[in-house]
C-alpha cells in the first residue's frame, strides 16, 4: 500500500512538472510579442530590443522555462502585463470562486448521479432507467453553452426568477450570493448529470451479472442486501474514477459557464487572457487547473486504493 | 452405498422441461427430465457442454436467469413442490435446504468482503444470529472443511487465497446453514487434478459425516465414479440414462454412455485408437423428432429418427433406447488406425534443448522500489518459468509433456519455437542452434518447426476464411504456386478429414473440434518435422476430444512428424506418447519411456499425480495425497518439490539439487531418495 | 464446464453476422445524420435566401413564412445560415475524428504491440494531455495563433488523439493475447504483417464505434471554442458562433439562438445514435448473452 501511495505521488508530480513543459512550450511559439504588447505597436525597434533582452526573451526557450517554473514553484507567475497586477493572486482569487462553483455543482452530480444510475441498474427497464437513458442522450448532446442559454432563457427570461448574469460575494449576504449561483450550478449539473449516472448504471449492472452477486442469491439472502452489501460495494470501485474524470469535465465546462454567466471564476480569466494574449496568466492558469486534476485524481487513486483490498492487502496467501 | 430405498427421497424432478427465450429463437433447455435423490444419496448428472446440465442447479435453487421459463413438471423437496413456491418462500429455503457450489472458485466470491464474512452472513440472516457469532460459526466451518489457519482464512480477502483454499471456503459457506440437499456444478473442473483429489476427499468425507443428499454435475465422469452413488446421464436436453454408477459403468445400456466411457483414454491401454462420437450436438431450437441421439449413433435403424423413445426402465435402471436388446453389450466402434509410415529410427534428435532457462520479471527497475521499514528498498518480483531444462525429442518420436498449470510446460513448448525468448541455455532443431538466429535465418527452421494450440477461438483470426488461414503458411514459404493454393487446402483438409467446402467458412462457423482440426491442418501445412502440441484437446469435450487424438495419432504415423505434446491430463498423454516427461515449478523432475514413468519407480510427485487421476474403471487403491498447493516458481536451491513433497527426506531437499537416479536407460528421476526407495 | 471460457473469449472476436436485423437506434440515427447530410450538401442550392446577405429592413423578425425561422440581428436568414452552417459542424466533426485516428491509431497499436519503453513513454504522454480537460487543450493551441476554422479542426482533433491512442492500445493488448497472433510469429511473419493483416482487421469494430461517437464530442467541442471566439470568425454561420452572437439578444429575439442550439442537438443524438447502434452491431461483447449454458 504504501509503495502504492508512493508511485502515485510521484506520478501525480510528473504530470504537473510536463503539463507545465507542455504550457510553456506551446506558449512561447505565441506570435504575439510581449515587448511590442508592453511598448506598443510602433514602438521603436531599439527600444523593443532593449526590453526583450531585459525580460530574458531572447534567452534559449529551456531557460527562460527554468526561470519561470522555479519562480512558479514559490508562488511566483510574475505581474500580468496587461492588467499591471500580480498573476498569483488574481488567479488565486479567480479559482477559490470557480471552486466554489464547481465544488457545489460536484457534490450535486456525484450524490444525485450515483444514486440514479444505482436506481436505474437495480430496477433495470423501468421508469428511473428509462429516464436515465433519454437524460443520457441530452445530457451527451445539449452542449454547456446551450444548456446555459435555455437556462436564463427561462429562469432569467421567462420566470424572472433568477439574474440572467453576474457575481455577488458572500459578504453581500447569503442569499444575494445563491440568488447568482444557482443558475450557473443548476447548468452544471444538467449537463454533467447524465455522464456519471449513466456510466454508474453500467458497472452496477455489470456487478449485478457476476457470479459472486448469484452466489449471494443462493445463500437466500434478501434481494436488498443482495444489492447493498455484494453489488454496490463492487460497483462504487469503478465509480469513483468516474467521478475523477467528471472533475476534468467539470473544469472544462466552468471555462463556458463562467463565461456565459460573466462569473468572476478561473475560466473566465483563462478566456480573457486568451483573447487579450496575456501570457503569464494564461501560463499559471492553465498549470493551476492541470495541478488540480492531477491532485483530484491522485484522491481517486488513492480512494480506491483503500477500498479495494486487493490493493491494500497485497497478495499473502493466508 | 446403496442408502436404502424405502426411505422417501429428499429430492424429486418429475418431467421438468425448461425453455430460453433467445434472439434467433425458442431453445428447450431441459425436455421433460426425471431424477431422484434419496436421503443421504449422490447423484452424478453427466452431460457435455451445451446438454442442460447446469440449468438443473439453477432450476433447483430458483436462480434461473430471466429468459428462462419451466414449461412444466414439479420439483418436489421432500414432497413438496418447490414450483407452487412464491420467490419469498423459495429465497428462504436457499441456505437452509439447499445450497449451491459454483463452478468456478475465482469469480464466485465477493472480491471486496473478507471470507469469513461470506460464509457466516447466510447464518446472520437465517438463523438471526450476530455477525459476531456468525464468524466464530465461519471459522468453525473453516476448520471442518479442512482449513489448517480458519482464523486467518476467515480475515483474508478472496484473492489472497489460493483456487483450492478458495474453493473449499466456498463449500462451508454453502453448508453453514446445514441444507439438506448440495448442489455441486463443475466443483472441481477449474481446478489442478492434485487439488481435485483434495476437494473430492473432503467432499466425500463431509458426505459420510453429515448425511448430506449430493447432486453433482460434471462433465468429468472420473469424477462423478468417485463420489456419486447413481447416475445420470444427459444429453442434448434430455436424459438418455439412469442407474446405478458401478453398474452403468461395467455395462453401459445407451448408445451414447457407451461412446462417451469408449471416448475416455485410460491409463491402462495405451496405442490404438480411442472411440469418438462423430457430429454434433443437434439444434436445440429446432430438436429432432426422433431419437435426440440418433443422428450420431452408430446402431440407429429409421424408426429411431422417426419416433420418440419413452424411458424404459429395468429395475435400478433405466434408458432411453429403442434398440436397448439389439445392441444389449455390442461396444462402440472403433474406427482402425491409419496405415503407419516407416517410423523415423532414432537417430540424431530434431529437437534438443540443454540448460533452458526463462525468467519473467513481474516488478523489475523502478516498479520495484517498495517503502519498508522506514526507506526505500529494492524488491524486484520474478518467475522462474524454465530453470534448466533438458530435453531430447527424436524424429518421429511423441514426447508426452505432462504438469499442472503453472510449471512452466506452455512456456517451455514456445521457447522451443522461439516464440518465447529463452534467457539462458542453447536450442537445437535439426542439428542446429538456433538461440542466436535473426529472424531471416529462423524462417527455415520455423517452416521446420509448427505449434497447434489449446484454445480454437483463439487460435484461428476470426476474420480469415479457413482457405486465408491454411493457405497463409503455403504462401509464405513459397510451398505452393499460387494457382495451387486452393488445391493443397483443399488436401490438407481432406487430411484432417474436413469436407473441402469448409475452405470458406470462418471460425465462428464451426464447433470447437473443427477449429482444432483447421488449426492442425495449418500447423502441418508447411510440413514439419517437429509439432508442439499445447494442450490441443483440453478445451474440447470428450468426445471431441478422441477425434483429435485420434487425427494427432494418424498424422504421426503418416507423416512421421514429431510432437511435444503438452497436457495436464496424464490419460491423454500416456496414451499419445512414446516418451513422458513430468515437469514441476520450471524443472522436469521424472523422464522415460511411458510404460516406465507410469510404473514404479516413481518420482514422488509422478506418484501423486497419478493417484490423483479420477479413474473411470475402478477407485483408486491407494491414495497420495499432496499437501497445499503450486507455488509459482522463484528458482530454488534444492528440489522444486521439496515443500509439498509426502516422501520429503529432511534438509538436504531445500538445500541441495536431487542428484538424477536412472532405474533403467531412458528413464530419469531427479531425488535424494535412492532407487530402491522411489520403488515403492 | 472446461468449454465454457474459450466459448466466451470467441464471441468477442466474432465478427457480426450477416443478415442480423438491424438495431432501431442505428436505422432512426443513420436516418437523421443522412437528412441533415443531405440538407447540408445541397445548402446552396435549397437555403430559401442568401446567407450571408444582410438586410437592416428585416432586422429581427420572428418565424414567418418568408423567414421560417427568423432572421438575425443583421436581418439575415436564419435558415439559410444554419443550412449553410450544417457542413461546418459536420466538416469539424469528420475532419476531427480523422486527424486523432490518423494519429492515435498508429500510436495505440505501437504501444500495445511493442509493450515495454515504447508503451510507457508513449502512454504517460497521453496521460499528460489527458490531464489537461479538452477545452483548455483546445484554448491552449489555439491561443498560439489566430482564429480560424481549419485550425479548431486540428486542434479538436489533436485533442482527441490520446484517447483514440489509449483505447487502440488496450484493443491490441488483448489481441496480441490471442494464439493466432503465436501462429503467425511461428510462421516469421514480419512485424507489419502481424500489425496490419492480423492485429488491426480484428480491432475496428471498436475503433469504429469509438470514431462514430468521437465526431459527435468533436462537434460539440469545436462548437464551444467557436461559442468562445477561437474558432470559426464573423461573419461565419457556424453554429457556435451562432450562439455565442445570438446571446445578446436572447430576451428579444430567442429564435435566433435556439435554432442552431437545437440542430446541434439533433446531430449529435443522431450520431449518437449511430455509434451505440453500432456498438451494438459490431461488439458483440455487450450483445445478449445466449442462453443455453452447459
Amino acid at each position: 500500500m504504501t509503495g502504492y501511495v508512493l508511485r502515485r505521488l510521484v506520478f501525480a508530480a510528473f504530470v504537473v512538472v510536463a503539463v507545465s513543459m507542455l504550457i510553456f512550450a506551446i506558449t512561447s511559439l505565441l506570435p504575439a510579442n510581449v515587448a511590442y504588447l508592453i511598448l506598443g505597436q510602433f514602438a521603436p525597434p531599439e527600444q523593443v530590443r532593449a526590453l526583450e533582452i531585459k525580460l530574458g526573451l531572447l534567452d534559449p526557450i529551456p531557460v527562460q522555462y527554468w526561470r519561470w517554473a522555479s519562480a512558479a514553484f514559490v508562488g511566483d507567475f510574475g505581474v500580468s502585463m496587461l492588467m499591471d497586477r500580480p498573476v498569483a493572486p488574481m488567479v488565486g482569487e479567480a479559482i477559490l470562486r470557480s471552486a466554489v462553483l464547481a465544488g457545489i455543482s460536484f457534490v450535486f452530480i456525484a450524490v444525485v448521479g450515483v444514486g440514479l444510475g444505482v436506481l436505474a441498474a437495480v430496477k433495470r427497464n423501468g421508469p428511473v432507467d428509462h429516464g436515465v437513458s433519454v437524460a443520457t442522450y441530452l445530457g451527451i448532446a445539449v452542449p454547456e453553452f446551450f444548456w446555459s442559454i435555455v437556462v436564463i432563457l427561462l429562469f432569467a427570461g421567462y420566470f424572472r426568477w433568477l439574474p440572467a448574469s453576474g457575481y455577488e460575494p458572500m459578504d453581500k449576504g447569503f442569499w444575494t450570493w445563491a440568488h447568482h449561483i444557482v443558475a450557473p450550478v443548476m447548468t452544471l449539473v444538467f449537463a454533467h448529470l447524465a455522464h456519471v449516472s449513466r456510466l454508474t448504471r453500467s458497472s452496477m449492472l455489470e456487478a449485478m451479472q457476476s457470479p459472486y452477486v448469484t452466489a449471494a442469491r443462493a445463500k437466500g439472502l434478501p434481494e436488498r442486501t443482495v444489492v447493498l452489501r455484494h453489488a454496490l460495494r463492487n460497483a462504487m470501485l469503478p465509480t469513483i474514477t468516474v467521478l475523477a474524470l467528471d472533475v476534468g469535465r467539470l473544469m472544462g465546462g466552468i471555462v463556458v459557464i463562467e463565461t456565459v454567466f460573466s462569473y468572476p471564476g478561473l475560466g473566465r480569466l483563462l478566456v480573457f487572457s486568451i483573447q487579450s494574449r496575456d501570457l503569464l496568466t494564461l501560463q499559471a492558469g492553465i498549470l493551476l487547473v492541470a495541478a488540480v486534476y492531477a491532485l483530484a485524481n491522485l484522491a481517486a487513486d488513492l480512494l480506491y486504493a483503500w477500498l479495494n483490498p486487493k490493493i491494500r492487502y497485497g497478495r499473502s496467501v493466508a | 452405498m446403496a442408502s436404502s430405498t424405502s426411505a422417501p427421497p429428499t429430492l424429486q424432478v418429475r418431467d421438468l422441461t425448461i425453455r430460453y427465450r433467445t434472439p434467433t429463437g425458442t431453445i428447450t433447455a431441459l425436455d421433460s427430465i426425471s431424477l431422484a435423490i434419496p436421503k443421504g444419496g449422490a447423484l452424478g448428472l453427466v452431460g457435455e457442454s451445451g446438454s442442460g446440465k447446469s440449468t438443473v442447479g439453477l432450476a433447483l435453487m430458483g436462480l434461473l436467469p430471466s429468459e428462462a421459463q419451466v414449461a412444466g413438471g414439479q420439483l418436489l423437496l421432500d414432497g413438496s413442490d418447490l414450483l407452487a413456491l412464491d420467490p419469498e418462500a423459495r429465497r428462504r429455503m436457499r441456505g437452509p435446504k439447499l445450497a449451491l457450489v459454483f463452478q468456478d472458485p475465482f469469480t464466485a466470491l465477493n472480491p471486496s468482503l473478507r471470507v469469513g464474512a461470506q460464509i457466516g452472513e447466510g447464518l446472520v440472516h437465517h438463523r438471526g444470529i450476530s455477525v459476531s457469532a456468525g464468524l466464530d460459526a465461519a471459522r468453525r466451518l473453516l476448520a471442518e472443511v479442512g482449513i489448517s489457519d480458519p482464523a486467518a482464512v476467515a480475515d483474508a480477502y478472496p484473492h489472497q487465497l489460493s483456487g483450492g483454499m478458495r474453493q473449499r471456503a466456498l463449500i462451508a459457506s454453502a453448508l453453514a446453514c446445514e441444507p439438506e440437499l448440495l448442489i455441486l456444478d463443475e466443483p472441481t473442473t477449474a481446478l489442478d487434478v492434485t487439488i481435485e483429489a483434495q476437494i473430492l476427499d473432503l467432499l466425500e468425507g463431509l458426505r459420510a459425516k453429515r448425511g448430506l443428499s449430493l447432486l453433482f454435475i460434471s462433465h468429468n465422469l472420473g469424477v462423478v465414479r468417485r463420489v456419486c452413488d447413481r447416475i445420470a446421464v444427459i444429453y442434448a436436453a434430455r436424459v438418455v440414462e439412469q442407474g446405478p454408477t458401478a453398474a452403468v459403468f461395467a455395462r453401459p445400456a445407451h448408445p451414447y454412455t457407451k461412446g462417451l466411457l469408449a471416448a475416455i483414454p485410460r491409463l491402462s491401454e495405451r496405442r490404438g485408437r480411442l472411440a469418438a462420437i462423430p457430429g454434433r450436438l443437434p439444434d436445440l431450437a429446432a430438436p429432432p423428432p426422433g431419437c435426440i441421439f440418433a443422428a450420431r449413433c452408430p446402431f440407429a435403424e429409421p424408426a429411431c429418427i422417426a419416433e420418440r423413445m419413452p424411458m424404459r426402465e429395468d429395475g435400478e435402471r433405466a434408458a432411453r433406447c429403442r434398440r436397448l436388446d439389439a445392441v444389449g453389450a455390442a461396444p462402440w466402434p472403433v474406427a482402425a488406425p491409419a496405415p503407419h509410415a516407416a517410423r523415423a529410427e532414432a537417430g540424431a534428435p530434431i529437437v534438443s534443448a540443454r540448460g533452458l532457462a526463462k525468467t519473467f520479471h513481474l516488478r523489475r527497475g523502478l516498479a520495484a522500489l517498495r517503502w519498508q521499514g522506514g526507506r526505500i528498498v529494492h524488491r524486484p518480483v520474478f518467475v522462474r518459468a524454465l530453470d534448466g531444462v533438458d530435453l531430447d525429442v527424436a524424429p518421429g518420436e511423441v514426447l508426452g509433456l505432462v504438469g499442472e498449470s503453472g510449471c512452466g510446460k506452455t512456456t517451455l513448448g514456445r521457447t522451443l519455437l522461439r516464440l518465447v525468448e529463452p534467457s539462458a541455455g542453447t536450442i537445437r532443431i535439426d542439428g542446429r542452434d538456433v538461440t542466436g538466429l535473426d529472424a531471416r535465418a529462423m524462417l527455415p527452421v520455423r517452416r521446420m518447426a509448427q505449434i497447434v494450440f489449446q484454445n480454437p477461438d483463439s487460435s484461428l483470426n476470426p476474420r480469415k476464411t479457413v482457405r486465408e488461414l491454411i493457405g497463409r503458411p503455403l504462401v509464405r514459404f513459397g510451398l505452393a504456386a499460387p494457382g495451387d493454393v486452393a488445391a493443397r487446402v483443399a488436401a490438407l483438409l481432406d487430411l484432417v478429414q474436413l469436407p473441402a467446402s469448409y475452405a470458406e467458412r470462418y471460425a465462428h462457423q464451426m464447433s470447437g473440434g473443427e477449429k482444432q482440426r483447421v488449426g492442425i491442418a495449418r500447423a502441418i501445412a508447411t510440413e514439419p518435422k517437429f509439432l508442439v502440441c499445447d494442450e490441443p484437446v483440453s478445451a474440447l469435450d470428450v468426445s471431441v476430444q478422441a477425434s483429435i487424438v485420434n487425427l494427432l495419432a494418424d498424422l504421426r504415423d503418416r507423416l512421421a512428424v514429431a510432437y511435444v505434446f503438452i497436457s495436464h491430463d496424464i490419460s491423454v498423454v500416456a496414451h499419445l506418447a512414446d516418451r513422458i516427461a513430468v515437469m514441476y515449478r520450471g524443472r522436469i523432475v521424472e523422464t522415460g519411456p511411458t510404460a516406465a514413468v507410469l510404473a514404479p519407480p516413481y518420482h514422488p510427485y509422478t506418484a501423486a499425480l497419478l493417484s490423483a487421476v479420477p479413474d473411470v474403471d475402478a477407485p483408486k487403491r491407494d491414495r497420495i495425497r499432496l499437501k497445499g498447493e503450486i507455488a509459482a516458481p522463484t528458482g530454488s536451491q534444492g528440489c522444486v518439490f521439496e515443500s509439498r513433497c509426502p516422501r520429503r527426506i529432511g534438509d538436504v531437499c531445500a538445500t541441495a539439487m536431487p542428484p538424477t537416479r536412472a532405474p533403467a536407460p531412458g528413464h530419469a528421476i531427479a531425488c535424494h531418495l535412492e532407487t530402491e526407495e522411489l520403488g515403492h | 464446464m472446461a468449454a465454457a471460457s474459450p466459448e466466451q473469449a470467441s464471441r468477442a472476436l466474432r465478427p457480426a453476422r450477416a443478415g442480423r436485423k438491424l438495431p432501431l437506434q442505428l436505422v432512426v440515427g443513420a436516418s437523421i445524420v443522412c437528412v441533415i447530410l443531405a440538407l447540408a450538401l445541397l445548402a446552396p442550392l435549397i437555403a430559401p435566401h442568401p446567407w450571408d446577405t444582410i438586410n437592416v429592413r428585416a432586422r429581427f423578425l420572428a418565424p414567418n413564412a418568408t423567414y421560417w425561422l427568423g432572421t438575425d440581428d443583421y436581418g439575415r436568414d436564419v435558415l439559410s445560415r444554419l443550412l449553410v452552417g450544417a457542413r461546418l459542424s459536420i466538416f469539424m466533426g469528420v475532419t476531427a475524428t480523422a486527424i486523432s485516428l490518423a494519429v492515435g491509431i498508429p500510436i495505440g497499436l505501437a504501444a500495445g504491440f511493442f509493450k515495454g519503453r515504447i508503451d510507457e513513454i508513449l502512454m504517460r504522454g497521453a496521460d499528460v494531455l489527458l490531464s489537461v480537460p479538452p477545452i483548455l487543450l483546445g484554448l491552449l493551441v489555439l491561443a498560439v495563433t489566430p482564429p480560424a476554422l481549419w485550425k479548431t479542426a486540428v486542434a479538436v482533433g489533436f485533442v482527441y488523439i490520446p484517447p483514440m491512442a489509449r483505447l487502440t492500445r488496450s484493443v491490441t493488448l488483448a489481441l496480441a493475447e490471442e494464439d493466432f497472433i503465436q501462429a503467425a510469429r511461428a510462421r516469421g511473419e514480419s512485424t507489419a504483417y502481424i500489425l496490419f493483416r492480423e492485429i488491426l482487421p480484428n480491432a475496428w469494430p471498436p475503433l469504429i464505434v469509438e470514431g462514430s461517437l468521437r465526431v459527435s464530442y468533436a462537434i460539440l467541442l469545436a462548437a464551444a471554442l467557436s461559442f468562445l471566439g477561437l474558432g470559426a470568425q464573423p461573419p461565419s454561420s457556424d453554429w457556435g458562433l451562432m450562439i455565442s452572437e445570438a446571446r445578446s439578444f436572447i430576451d428579444n429575439a430567442p429564435w435566433i439562438a435556439l435554432a442552431p442550439g437545437f440542430a446541434m442537438c439533433l446531430l449529435v443524438i443522431g450520431v449518437n445514435l449511430v455509434g451505440d447502434g453500432l456498438r451494438e452491431t459490431l461488439d458483440p461483447r455487450l450483445r445478449h448473452r445466449v442462453a443455453g449454458k452447459g
